[in-house]
């Protein structure tokens, strides 16, 4: 049962969270923009319109209970390198504050937040996923395995 | 108990990642039509293959001590303090819409309160907007160009957009402070639409 509320919690963060974001399209493109990590406008803007959406329907999936392992394998693709790019920025934003004073919009949908926060929300969100992954939270799904 | 119902065999493991793997490769595939096909009929959705930020310069994003300034230079545009603002705007030519300001946030922002006379001009959108500011900007003398101020570049990012269109770009100036600065001081603010007449002082 707690790894079927881990699914549901894990799905209707990312589906909120993805809406957020497709939402406002713009505010999400500029947000990835400040990473630095895409410079290409056809790539940049490619994943500021796309990301949003695999977090929605992976989320939607994981509450609906399908395509369980698949979905939550994708969420930790998405979640790992994001973490780590938030990481990267909090370092290099780093001057004589505090680590954990940092606070920027990281472009999550969920606004300005600490860091210290964010990371930790991430990797608890990266567990729960493993967890999906490894094969529980079967339960009340309406096909745990699409293939 | 067999112990072969418990300990999966090396092939049996194998199978189930490749499975997981295809799962994940068609929710992926879904994922992504979904976005594009979104992207495709949204009025909100990104033209994928424009250049949303020109004249940026790679790598000054995170730069935390870059002033928007050097950004301005950079982008080969004028900048105009809060002072210098004020006197175009109170210049009889402002009324004879020799000089024109240009705000470059976006429409919520711009309902909410924005420099009094001033476009409307979403540089993320400006074939929405073009049509009415292009001509406007071309018989204008002065063009200035603002957004929230502090580290918001819209405001560069609006007067590339519109040097590029063909105006003159000696004739743009992009205000600094921004619409930020603007209500610091305590300088009118318009309410809703341009020329709505709903002018209010500004609290800070």
């Amino acid at each position: 049962m707690a790894a079927v509320l881990a699914r549901c919690l894990v799905g209707a963060v990312f589906v909120y969270m993805g809406c957020v974001k497709a939402l406002h399209p713009v505010e999400f493109l500029k947000m990835v923009r400040q990473y630095e990590v895409v410079h290409d406008p056809f790539l940049l803007n490619s994943i500021a319109a796309a990301l949003p959406w695999f977090e929605v329907v992976c989320g939607a999936l994981l509450l609906a209970g399908i395509a369980v392992r698949g979905s939550a394998l994708i969420l930790i693709a998405l979640l790992v390198p994001f973490s780590w790019m938030v990481l990267h920025r909090a370092v290099a934003l780093q001057a004589s504050i505090p680590f954990c004073a940092i606070r920027f919009d990281c472009g999550c949908g969920g606004g300005e937040v600490p860091v210290c926060r964010k990371l930790l929300e991430n990797v608890f969100l990266v567990l729960l996923c493993g967890w999906l992954l490894a094969g529980r939270g079967r339960n009340f799904c309406v096909r745990y395995r699409l293939i | 108990m067999n112990k072969n119902l418990k300990c999966p065999s090396a092939s049996g493991r194998r199978t189930e990642l490749k499975g997981i793997l295809r799962e994940a490769i068609v929710v992926a595939a879904a994922g992504a039509t979904l976005a594009f096909v979104v992207n495709a009929i949204s009025p909100r959705g990104l033209t994928l293959t424009r250049n949303y930020f020109p004249g940026a310069t790679n790598g000054i994003v995170s730069a935390p001590v870059l002033s928007p300034i050097t950004g301005i230079k950079q982008k080969g545009l004028k900048w105009l303090d809060g002072q210098q603002t004020l006197r175009l705007f109170d210049d009889p030519r402002y009324l004879q819409h020799l000089i024109v300001f240009i705000d470059a946030r976006d429409g919520d922002q711009y309902q909410k309160g924005h420099i009094p006379g001033a476009y409307e001009f979403d540089p993320y959108y400006p074939e929405q907007y073009l049509a009415t500011v292009l001509p406007v900007c071309q018989a204008a003398e002065d063009i200035v160009v603002y957004c929230d101020g502090g580290d918001c570049e819209d405001s560069q990012f609006a007067a590339v957009t519109l040097r590029d269109a063909g105006i003159p770009n000696q004739k743009l100036s992009v205000f600094v402070g921004g619409m930020a600065a603007w209500t610091t001081n305590g300088w009118p603010v318009e309410i809703g639409g341009r020329n709505s007449r709903n002018v209010r002082k500004a609290t800070s």
